[in-house]
C-alpha cells in the first residue's frame, strides 16, 4: 500500500501538468500563487507522509502505552510523546519539502503569466531571456536563489544527525 | 490499592487464542507472579488489564467494580514496561513528573512526591539526567519510580528485570521484595523465570497457551504440581517424568515404566490401575547401598558448584539425580538409588491422582 505512493512518483511531471494547465484554465483560476502552493502541497504530502510513517514505525509503542496509563489522551500522546521524539525526522521532511517547492519550475513556468506573482525559479529564467541583461546579473540572481536553501541545510543539519530515541529503551 | 478481580478474560489474535476462560482473584496488597514460557498470554493479559486492548468476553474488575469501559488513564494503573519505555527527551524528573502533571496534581506536591520516591529507590542524585545517560539498572529503578509517584491502584509489571545482568537481577530482586513489603500495593507481575517467581510471589498463576494451570502459593506449586507441565516447568534441573502402568499385586501398587520398575507401597490404592506418568525431583531420590535399590549408571556429572547432578541410564531412560558437592562419582560408575513412594507425584491423563 504504502509503496503505491512512490509509484505515483515515478510519473513524469510533464504528464501531470498539460491535463492540470488545460482544467485550471477552463475553470479560470490558473494565474495564481495559492493555486501554486496548492499543487506543491499535493505534490509533497505523500512523500512526507511516506518518510514520517517509515519514521513513526519506529518509534517503540511501549513508550505510548506509557503515556496512556500515565494520563495522557490519544492526542496528548502524539503531542507530548511521538511529536518531541520525531524532531528530526519532521526537521529532515520540513527541509525535504522546502527544497521541492523552492526550486520547482516546471509548474511555476505553465501556470504563471504575471511577472509580478512569479517565483524565483521562475524569475531568473525570465531574466535569462531578457536580452537587455548582463549574463553576469543572471548568474548572480541564480547564486542568491541558492542561498536560503543553504542557510537552511546549516541550521538543520545537526537536528538531522541526531536521533532521539537513544536511552528510552534497553541496552 | 485496590484488588484485582477478573472472571472469563477471553481473548483472539484471528484465530489464535491467546487467552481462554482465565479467571483470577488478587486480594488487595497482594504480590501475584504471573509465570509462563513465552507466549503465553501473560503480557496480553497485563495490557487487557491496563485497558491497552480490549478483551473479546470477560470482565476486569477493580475493587469489585468493572473497568471495561474506562481508558487506560482512567483505570489508575501503573504499569513497568520490560524494555522500561522511558520518555527519552525528558530528564529523570520529568519522567517521574510526567504521570503527576498529566493528572493535574498541584506543583508543590508533585516536587514533594517525586523527591520521595527518589530517595526511596536511591535515584535522588539522577533526577537531572537524561535517561540516556543512565546504566540499565539506573533505567530500571526510573521506570519503577514513575510507576511509583502515582500511587496507584495497582502496579502492573511486565518482566521488569529480565534486561538487567545476572547479578543486578538478583539484587534488585531482593530491593522489590523489600519494596513491596514497605508500600504494601497490589502487584501483578509478569516473568517467565521461575525463579523470580519462586521468591517474588505471594501466589503464583502459572499459565500456557493463553489457560491457567495452577493457582497457589509458590510452595504449593512447587511441592504440589497440579498437571505435568506445572511439574516439568517448575524447578532446576527439572523433575524427572516417565510414562509407565501402574497395576496392582499382592495388595501392593507397583509401577512399570520402560526399563525399570518401582514398588510404591501401599500407596494410592484409589488410582487403581492403567497409564500414568510418574515424576520425581532430583533432590528427592537418594543414593544409596540398599541390595533392593535401583541400578542405574552414571553417564554424565553437571557441576554447578554448591553440589552436582547426575545424569544417570536407568533401563531405557534417563534420571536426574542431585548429589551432594563432596559426593565424587565418575562417569560409568554403577550407583544405587531409592526413591521414598510418598516423594513421587502421579499424574494421570496430564492431571495430579
Amino acid at each position: 500500500m504504502s509503496y503505491s505512493i512512490l509509484l505515483i512518483y515515478m510519473f513524469p511531471a510533464i504528464v501531470l501538468v498539460i491535463p492540470l494547465y488545460v482544467m485550471f484554465s477552463r475553470v479560470g483560476i490558473r494565474d495564481s500563487i495559492n493555486l501554486l502552493i496548492l499543487v506543491y502541497l499535493a505534490q509533497t504530502l505523500p512523500v512526507a507522509l511516506y518518510m514520517l510513517r517509515s519514521y513513526f514505525q519506529t518509534l517503540p509503542p511501549e513508550m505510548e502505552q506509557a503515556g496512556l496509563i500515565d494520563g495522557c489522551s490519544r492526542l496528548g500522546v502524539i503531542w507530548r510523546i511521538v511529536i518531541p521524539l520525531s524532531a528530526p525526522a519532521l526537521a529532515s521532511v520540513a527541509l525535504y519539502t522546502f527544497m521541492i517547492a523552492w526550486n520547482e519550475f516546471l509548474f511555476a513556468f505553465m501556470f504563471l503569466d504575471t511577472p509580478e506573482k512569479f517565483t524565483l525559479s521562475r524569475g531568473v529564467v525570465q531574466l535569462a531571456g531578457s536580452v537587455h541583461l548582463s549574463k553576469q546579473l543572471v548568474m548572480a540572481a541564480s547564486v542568491m536563489v541558492t542561498i536560503p536553501i543553504l542557510v537552511l541545510f546549516l541550521f538543520f543539519e545537526r537536528r538531522l544527525v541526531q536521533g532521539l530515541t537513544a536511552g528510552a529503551m534497553k541496552g | 490499592m485496590a484488588s484485582l478481580t477478573l472472571k472469563a478474560i477471553t481473548k483472539r489474535f484471528g484465530k489464535v487464542m491467546a487467552l481462554s476462560c482465565v479467571d483470577l482473584h488478587v486480594e488487595d496488597g497482594e504480590f501475584c507472579v504471573l509465570l509462563g514460557p513465552s507466549g503465553c498470554g501473560k503480557s496480553t493479559l497485563l495490557n487487557i488489564i491496563a485497558g491497552l486492548i480490549l478483551q473479546d468476553e470477560g470482565t476486569v474488575l477493580l475493587d469489585g467494580k468493572s473497568v471495561d469501559r474506562l481508558f487506560p488513564r482512567d483505570r489508575d494503573v501503573a504499569m513497568v514496561f520490560q524494555s522500561y519505555a522511558l520518555y527519552p527527551h525528558m530528564t529523570v524528573a520529568q519522567n517521574l513528573e510526567f504521570g503527576l502533571r498529566m493528572r493535574g496534581v498541584p506543583k508543590p506536591t508533585i516536587q514533594e512526591l517525586v523527591l520521595e520516591s527518589a530517595h526511596l529507590l536511591g535515584i535522588e542524585d539522577l533526577l537531572d539526567r537524561k535517561p540516556r545517560e543512565l546504566s540499565g539498572g539506573q533505567r530500571q529503578r526510573v521506570a519503577m519510580g514513575r510507576v511509583m509517584v502515582r500511587r496507584p491502584r495497582l502496579f502492573l509489571l511486565d518482566e521488569p528485570l529480565s534486561n538487567l545482568d545476572a547479578r543486578l537481577r538478583a539484587s534488585v530482586r531482593l530491593e522489590l521484595k523489600q519494596l513491596h513489603r514497605k508500600i504494601q500495593s497490589t502487584i501483578l507481575y509478569v516473568t517467565h523465570d521461575q525463579v523470580e517467581a519462586m521468591t517474588l510471589g505471594d501466589k503464583v498463576v502459572v499459565m500456557r497457551n493463553g489457560k491457567v494451570h495452577q493457582i497457589d502459593q509458590p510452595e504449593t506449586i512447587y511441592a504440589r504440581p497440579a498437571d505435568t507441565f506445572v511439574a516439568g516447568f517448575i524447578g532446576s534441573p527439572e523433575m524427572n517424568l516417565y510414562q509407565g502402568r501402574l497395576f496392582q499385586k499382592d495388595g501392593r501398587s507397583h509401577f512399570q515404566g520402560a526399563g525399570f520398575s518401582l514398588d510404591l507401597g501401599g500407596l494410592k490404592p484409589n488410582v487403581g490401575q492403567g497409564e500414568v506418568e510418574v515424576g520425581i525431583r532430583p533432590e528427592d531420590i537418594e543414593i544409596c547401598h540398599s541390595a533392593t535399590a535401583l541400578r542405574g549408571k552414571v553417564e554424565m556429572i553437571s557441576n554447578i558448584g554448591s553440589e552436582k547432578y547426575l545424569h544417570v541410564g536407568l533401563g531405557n531412560v534417563s534420571l536426574t539425580v542431585r548429589a551432594p558437592k563432596e559426593a565424587n562419582f565418575q562417569p560409568g560408575q554403577i550407583i544405587l538409588l531409592t526413591i521414598d513412594p510418598d516423594r513421587l507425584h502421579i499424574f494421570h491423563e496430564g492431571r495430579r491422582i
